[in-house]
Order: structure tokens, then sequence, then C-alpha cells
């Protein structure tokens, strides 16, 4: 259970920082994001980002575009806001220490790999 | 579909969305399921019936999951778009034409359920105590499944919580007390609709139409088929199940029999049944107008109705009424109902039609019970006058002896100049006569003389009341000289109750006597056709026939003036 639990938290946190990273490298539907999502085996079931999508656009990381479909309804295309661009590089930073945490944890302090 | 009435707005949206949902739907019937067209996402697919329920459930489940988050609207749409793509792309990989059950299942799995939203959630939602709750108010349904006739009493057991074989019994035992079980199984048959649907059938058992309570509803149904199987493929089952079994294809085999010979003359004979039936209605509607108001008091004095006790007249004829009026009501109804499928009966009516009929057919029995009662006991009454002696008597009955005194004031004889005229009526021959409670018979008198023994009988409750109704019998015969004419009928005194009552008229004569029977008084002889002895010229055409009492008792005068002809064949 409370293995459980760390691993959806930690899926929880990385999930929000790998959308924005998929919508940075340009306009994206949401059907591909979820099939980046699904390639990067990251995610389980589709409904939880529609969610995540929302509360990003409406925390303004985000905004979308209506794009006319030659099949079915238009589109949503979504791209990163200079603010969600902003919070996209403090993510990185964050990440980089995070896998410094990691590694470091991992192998325990080792001189030579230390930058 | 059953929501819980957390939030009333938020219902009230949803059922408006389910019915833009649904715009243009419309169904089309395939050789087995029912397909329906749904516009979600701005895409038209074709989906089946069941697929569609299992789809709606999932939707208003997320929708009611997001209802708390600001954005609701805008998930949900989001989350439809993507459906109808992937019911798209299902439909285009497969190159089907629509989706079913499994698609639906496998887009609900990618999907995923409303649970694994939870986590994703910035606060701590909790989770509904829908999803630990199975349970939702039930509603009554035919079972078919489970049902051995229509499903009436399986369904019943469902909505009750008790077995079917108890209600089964119920309806079985009912069924002796005049038909009832049959009328009421019939009734509640056209009165209760069959749980078609897979949410229906959900909703009969009780278990919510939610996620979790389909899964159940196919795991059960699966379970079912196996287990079915199974007993299928066992030879060794016990008789009874296989016998009970057999008794059900038998039931099931005619049930479909009539239903195509319906099916056949259907038409007609629901024509036939409305016709008729309305002509019945009509009858029975003008016949308690008579019984209750436009006839007179005298009505009641003739048999059939003379056997209801006053005080329960109104009662017994209004719920004998209902008893016959309201079965054909329904049949009637049932008809026009065949003829035009349109015609809607509320199912409100048909349980008042019921609870009416029990009420009539309640009634009715209590009163004729009550009545029925009074014929417990028997008494008699002798009475005995002496006659004077002649040597011969001449037998009559006279009809006009019927009028008696309360009668000529009645008719307002006295009033009318009769001058010549006399009453010819055909009491007789009525539709109404009294069952035979006039008889004569003619034996020896031991003594040298002669004498009428008139023996009274009735019925009452019990012996009292028995001899109080003999006693109020009112008979009269009248010796003129040597003519004996007798009346044909008894009076019952006013108000009295017909208990069966009836007068035996013995008359003794001494042998050598002789006996001039009118021939007109034939039906009223219990035992020797005197009436049927020849006349003086060996023919029937004289209206008296003599007799003569000898030692071995009446004989007639001609047999015994012309021996050699009686032993003649």
């Amino acid at each position: 259970m409370i293995a459980e639990n760390t691993q959806t938290q930690m899926r929880k946190g990385i999930l929000e920082y790998c959308v924005l990273l998929i919508i940075s490298r340009g306009e994206i539907y949401a059907s591909d994001i979820i099939a980046e999502l699904k390639r990067a085996k990251l995610l389980v079931v589709e409904g939880t980002l529609y969610p995540l999508l929302t509360r990003l656009k409406n925390n303004g990381l985000l905004s979308y575009n209506w794009v006319e479909s030659t099949s079915g309804p238009p589109r949503k295309y979504y791209v990163l806001t200079p603010e969600g661009r902003q919070i996209l590089t403090q993510l990185d930073t964050t990440w980089q220490e995070l896998v410094y945490a990691i590694t470091t944890s991992q192998q325990g302090a080792n001189p030579t790999t230390e930058q | 579909m059953p929501l819980p009435p957390r939030n009333k707005e938020l219902t009230q949206q949803l059922n408006n969305k389910q019915k833009q949902t649904l715009v243009a739907c419309h169904i089309k019937n395939k050789t087995m399921n029912k397909t329906i067209i749904i516009n979600i996402g701005n895409s038209i697919i074709h989906i089946e019936e069941e697929a569609y329920e299992i789809l709606m459930v999932y939707l208003n489940e997320i929708k009611q999951h997001f209802a708390k988050s600001a954005d609701d609207f805008e998930i949900v749409k989001d989350i439809e778009n993507r459906i109808a793509e992937m019911f798209a792309e299902i439909l285009q990989k497969g190159q089907k034409q629509v989706i079913d059950v499994a698609d639906v299942q496998g887009v609900i799995a990618q999907m995923g359920s409303v649970q694994d939203f939870v986590g994703e959630e910035e606060e701590e939602v909790k989770v509904d105590s829908q999803y630990g709750n199975f349970t939702s108010p039930k509603k009554l349904y035919r079972d078919t499944d489970e049902g051995v006739i229509a499903g009436v009493c399986a369904g019943l057991s469902h909505y009750l919580n008790m077995e079917a074989r108890w209600l089964r019994l119920a309806f079985f035992l009912l069924t002796f007390v005049a038909g009832t079980g049959i009328l009421v199984y019939l009734i509640l048959w056209i009165a209760i609709p069959r749980a078609a649907t897979r949410s229906e059938r959900m909703e009969m058992k009780g278990e919510a139409t939610n996620l979790y309570g389909y899964k159940k509803s196919f795991d059960e149904e699966l379970a079912a088929l196996k287990a079915n199987m199974k007993s299928a493929n066992d030879h060794l089952g016990p008789v009874v199940k296989k016998s009970g079994n057999f008794i059900t294809e038998i039931i099931k085999m005619f049930g479909r029999l009539i239903r195509g010979i319906f099916k056949i003359f259907g038409k007609g004979i629901a024509i036939f049944i409305i016709v008729f039936g309305f002509g019945c209605l009509i009858g029975l509607i003008v016949f308690l107008g008579m019984l209750l108001g436009f006839w007179d008091d005298s009505a009641y004095q003739t048999f059939p109705l003379s056997v209801i006790n006053t005080p329960f007249r109104e009662g017994l004829i209004v719920n004998a009424f209902l008893t016959f009026f309201i079965p054909i009501l329904a049949l009637v109804l049932f008809a026009l109902k065949v003829i035009n499928n349109r015609i809607e009966i509320s199912k409100y009516i048909w349980f008042a039609l019921l609870i009416l009929w029990l009420i009539g057919a309640g009634a009715s029995g209590y009163y004729t019970a009550k009545i029925l009662g009074e014929f417990k006991d028997e008494a008699q009454l002798v009475q005995q006058t002496d006659l004077k002696q002649y040597q011969t008597y001449v037998i009559d009955v006279d009809k006009s002896m019927v009028f008696n005194k309360e009668d000529s004031i009645r008719y307002h004889l006295q009033d009318i100049n009769m001058g010549n005229r006399i009453i010819v009526d055909n009491y007789d021959n009525g539709p109404f006569r009294d069952p035979r409670s006039v008889s004569f018979e003619i034996v020896k008198s031991h003594d040298d003389k002669a004498s009428i023994t008139a023996t009274y009988e009735a019925q009452g409750r019990d012996f009292q009341t028995a001899l109080k109704h003999a006693q109020n019998i009112d008979y009269k015969f009248v010796q003129k000289d040597s003519s004996l004419v007798f009346s044909p009928n008894i009076q019952l005194k006013k108000n009295m109750p017909w208990r069966d009552q009836s007068v035996h008229i013995q008359l003794r004569i001494p042998v050598g006597s002789r006996v001039l029977v009118n021939e007109n008084t034939h039906r009223y002889w219990s035992f020797y056709q005197y009436y049927w002895c020849r006349d003086s010229n060996g023919d029937h055409n004289e209206p008296y026939r003599e007799s003569i009492m000898t030692e071995e008792g009446l004989k007639c005068r001609y047999d015994l003036e012309h021996p050699e002809e009686t032993n003649k064949p």
C-alpha cells in the first residue's frame, strides 16, 4: 500500500513535467500527447490526462487553439504559454537536482562523478 | 438512470445533457440486438443498446466525479470527444458498422474508471459512497429469465425479497378460489413490464446501475451461463428438476402456440372481443340500473333474486356487478391495446381495476357464503285437513288463485271493471319461475275418511329459522263440494327470502272413491301419471281423466274396465 502510494506520487509528479515537455516541442493534440505518454510507458489510463491538462491551462501554463479537423469535430491543440515555458525551465532544474539526488542515493557520494 | 440526489442542479443538467446526446436517436431492429444512434462529441455513432447503457453509466459517473471541480464541463467534453475518436478508430479498424459491448468496455479500460482519476486530483477527493453502495431502490419487472410462465412470480420475488416458490404456491392455491389466481396472474402479466434491458434487470434486483454493478451483472450472467451448460451436460441430474424443466417447456410451448394463433387471428378476435365485450358492459350497466332503481320491489319476489336477503341486496348486487364488469372491461381494454399499440393504458389503471375486482369478488364471496349458510337446516310442518265425503273428487289447478288480496290491490284489479275478461298469465312458463315448489300425490286412506295432508318444507340457518320460513309459506286450496281447487304456486310473504320452500299435498281417499284429474295439473304430480289415463272413449281428448282407488292403489278407470288392453304391450 505504501509502495503503491509512493509510486503514484512519483508518477504524478513526473507526469505533469512530461506533459509540459511534450507540449514544449510544439503545438500538439491531446490524443497525440496520449500516444507519446504511452510510448514513454507513463500513462496507465487516458482519463487522467484531461483533468491534468485543464488544471495546467487554468494555472496559465498552457493555452490551446481550436483547429478544424478533416474527420470529426474541431480539435484542441495545446501550446505552452511564456509562463509555462518559464515554469518548465524551473522544472528542468528541479529534475536535474532530482537525478542528482537519485544517483547520489543509489551510488553513494563519489567525488569522481561530482561536478 | 438513478442518480444519488447529491446535487440537484447537476442532475438536472445531466438530464438535459442526456437529451442532447440522444438527439435524433432512432431505433432499428437487427436480428439480435437493438441499435441506437447517438451523437457523442459531435460524431454520429451506431451503438448496440446494451453497450449504450454501459457507456451512459460511465459518462454519468465521470460527470458526477468532475462536478466538484470548476471545469467539469470542459473535462467531460474532452473525454467525450476522445471516446468518440476511439469509437471512430475502432469502427475504421474493424471495418464495422456498430459499436458493441466489448468495444465500450475496451474504451472504458483505456480511459480508466473514475477510481483511477482520484489520485490525480489536487485536493483529496473522497471516494463517493456510491461506489461502496451497490443497491438502489428496486423496481417491479417481470423476470422472464427465471420465470416459469411469464416471470410474474420471479419478478415479484425480487421485489418482495422472498422466494419465488412461495409466491407460485400462493397463486396456485388462489386458483382454487374461483380462479382468482389465474385472473390476478393475467392482470399482473399485462400490468408489469418485462425486464428487457440489462439496466432494467439490475433495477429489478435492486443493483445500482453504476459500472461496478454492471460488472457484477456481467459476471453473474456468465456464471449462470456456465452453470446452465454444466447442468445440461449433467445427465444424472435429479429427476424432479428435469420434470420441472419439462413442464416449463410445455407451458412455454403452449404460450408460443397461443401467441401464434393470436397473431394470426389476433385482430379478428380482438375486434370480436371489443364488440361483444362492449355489448356485455352496456348490458351489465343497464341490468345494474334496473336492479338498483328502475324495478319495483316485486322483481325481488321472483326466484333467483328472491334468494337474496333484503339487507344484503344492494351490497351483493353492486359487488357482483364489479366481479363481472371488471374482467370484461380489462379484456376489452386489452383487445383495444392489441388492435392499436399506441393506446397507452397506465399501470395504475390496471392496478385500480385489480383492486376493485378483488374487493368486488371478495364481498360477493362473503355475501354468497352468508346466503348459502342459510340453507343449512331443514324443517317440516304438517297440516291435516279433513274433507267432506264424496264419491268422486274433481281436482283442478286454478291460476287465478295466485292473486291474493294484496296482489289485487297492487294490480288495481278491483278498480278496473273486469267484465267477462279473465286473467290469462303465463306464470308457469316465465323465465323466473320458482323451482318446483308444489307437488301432489293421491294415496289410499287407511280409515274410511278422506283428508288432505299438506307438508310445508323450508330451509334456514338453523331449525328455528327453517321452521319460521316453513310457517310463512302461504298456500291455498279450496274445497267446493266435490271439487278441489289448488293454487299452482306457493306465495312467500313480502320480503321473505327464498329458502327452498315447498308444499307437498297428499290427498288420502278411501278405497272405491273416484278421482277426476284435470289434465292441466300434469306438472304437479310426483309419482303416478293420473292425468295420462285414457278417457271413457279410450282416447286422450277430454280434459278430465277418471281414476279409482283400489286396494292396490289408484288405477285408471279405463284400464280397469278394459283389462285386456292393459296386458297388451
